[in-house]
């Protein structure tokens, strides 16, 4: 048994195999489970969360949800939903805009692929990370005290979370392209800027703008959130009127919400999914993405 | 440029056996050889440590006299002196063929250059050499055509336009007539032997192709197992006495 053992093991060696994987003990793995079981009744226990809670707050339920009905169909509150859905969709593309101005060179600086010399690309990735590790609604507290209550804090919260994910997310596609023609260039002595111009965007472009659409959807619901804080479009209006208890008010602006969250996340899915398949397009035509001159 | 392998050894994954082991060979300046190999014999590899993309765990590479995998600066210099054709789609798809082919030029460009290439136009500075080549070669009816929509075999001669635009000094073609028809595979090799006074590297696991280059150095495993001469009869005389094993003739 054991010569027999040691025979194989002797193969392995020669074959430079590597050994094969040790199967964690039963055991183990039980209380493995056990843990992570007891960790997520604990954290239940702690947060209130049950059915009693629900039922000893159903009082406060049925006079919001009766306060809601009928919903207020005033003109002028309409006129006033209509305005604030616009300025949320200002806040979302203006937001998309400073983020991708700031995420996009994060983004090219961060990619393994373009060989940025190391202090260049940690020092992006750090920017990065604060960037999106701070929440936009921190942001916006912090902006709402900066520049005022108003539209511009929402901008300025959203572009930066906005720019730390892209440039997380974007690098991430930018190194997904592939290696070959990139290593090609390389090989011609071509410089980095070349390399990430020629080699790596125009085979990055779709699921990079594929990206910052799908960002437009998330800047739409965040301008949602944030405006609670006072940073403008339609949450700052759905904050005060849930302050001043105006219920049916709120319903009309929350189907207002679920309108335009449901219709741009539909209109984003559409574009996205025309762009993903302009990427293999084979019919010479380009996308937004690039100049047609280098194409034709 | 001359390429100087001194006991080279190279493991692309530390769990398998080397790619090359034990290289040890020179190509002189202006010498044209044909690596000759199977599939798996290390030939492609070769090239790409040549190239300082791939570093040995033993032995040493110079080239030129340079070290490519000294300061980066030494390797951007073999670079920008060499010349590469190779048997996979190297080229960028989404970019037509003239920007393919610029591309490759870019150190030498200034903001107006990179402004003429994004208006998909060529620079002044290469127009008159990429006008030339781009006749020779037969490739100027669809310079401005998306890469994805040419044929393999129109590839290719877009490929070797790009590696003949930069003069270079050492040229080096991986399989670059695998794709080619017969005619065409005879004109590129014809076009690669013309480069004036460059030092050329042809891989091939055709023993036909091999035996038009005056010099044939066979790899197997990744070990040099041949190193001759082709006399005018086409025989092959190895430096060690033995005759190219392992490759289809």
């Amino acid at each position: 048994m054991t010569a027999t053992t040691g025979v194989a093991t002797q193969q392995r060696r020669q074959r430079s195999d590597p050994p094969p994987r040790r199967r964690r003990p039963r055991p183990s793995r039980w209380l493995l489970a056990v843990a992570v079981a007891a960790v997520v009744v604990w954290s239940l226990l702690q947060t209130d969360v049950g059915v009693s809670s629900l039922v000893l707050g159903r009082a406060g339920a049925a006079r919001l949800l009766s306060g809601m009905f009928p919903p207020d169909l005033d003109n002028e509150l309409l006129a006033r939903v209509a305005a604030a859905v616009i300025e949320t969709l200002q806040i979302s593309v203006a937001a998309l805009f400073l983020g991708a101005v700031l995420g996009l060179p994060l983004a090219v600086l961060m990619a393994a692929n373009v060989q940025m010399p190391r202090w260049l690309s940690g020092g992006a990735r750090a920017v990065a990370t604060v960037l999106r590790a701070v929440p936009e609604l921190l942001w916006a507290l912090l902006f709402v005290a900066t520049v005022g209550l108003g539209p511009a804090a929402g901008v300025y919260a959203i572009s930066l979370h906005a720019a730390g994910l892209l440039a997380k997310l974007c690098s991430e596609q930018l190194e997904a392209v592939d290696p070959a023609p990139v290593e090609a260039m390389r090989l011609t002595g071509a410089t980095r800027t070349a390399t990430a111009v020629f080699g790596i965007f125009p085979q990055a472009r779709a699921n990079v703008a594929s990206q910052l659409l799908y960002q437009w959807e998330c800047n739409i619901r965040s301008s949602v959130v944030i405006g609670f804080v006072g940073a403008g479009g339609i949450g700052q209006a759905l904050g005060i009127a849930m302050n001043l208890f105006r219920y049916q008010q709120m319903a009309t602006l929350l189907v207002a919400v679920v309108v335009l969250v449901v219709g741009v996340d539909r209109l984003s899915r559409a574009v996205r999914g025309r762009l993903g398949a302009a990427a293999p397009r084979r019919d010479g035509r380009c996308s937004m993405w690039f100049p047609q001159s280098l194409r034709r | 440029m001359d390429i100087r392998l001194t006991e080279v050894t190279v493991a692309l994954d530390p769990h398998r056996p080397p790619v090359l082991v034990g290289v040890d060979l020179g190509v002189g300046e202006g010498e044209q050889v044909a690596l000759l190999g199977p599939s798996g014999a290390g030939k492609s590899t070769l090239l790409r440590v040549v190239l300082g993309a791939v570093p040995p765990i033993a032995g040493q590479v110079r080239v030129g006299g340079l070290d490519p995998y000294g300061r980066s600066a030494d390797a951007t210099r073999i670079r920008r002196a060499t010349g590469i054709v190779r048997q996979r789609d190297d080229l960028v798809r989404g970019l037509s063929a003239r920007t393919n082919i610029l591309m490759g030029q870019s150190h030498h460009w200034r903001l107006t250059d990179w402004l003429v290439v994004l208006r998909g136009r060529t620079p002044h500075r290469h127009a008159a050499q990429l006008g030339a080549l781009a006749r020779k070669h037969e490739v100027e009816d669809f310079l401005d055509v998306p890469i994805e929509q040419l044929s393999g075999g129109q590839r290719q001669r877009v490929a070797l336009v790009r590696a003949l635009l930069s003069n270079p000094r050492l040229l080096l073609a991986d399989e670059s007539t695998s794709g080619l028809d017969p005619r065409r595979a005879a004109e590129a090799l014809a076009d690669l032997r013309r480069a004036d006074g460059a030092t050329l590297v042809v891989t091939t696991h055709d023993l036909a192709v091999a035996r038009q280059f005056p010099r044939i150095i066979a790899l197997r495993d990744g070990h040099v197992v041949f190193d001759g001469t082709t006399l005018a009869d086409g025989t092959v005389h190895d430096i060690y006495g033995r005759q190219p094993v392992g490759v289809r003739s």
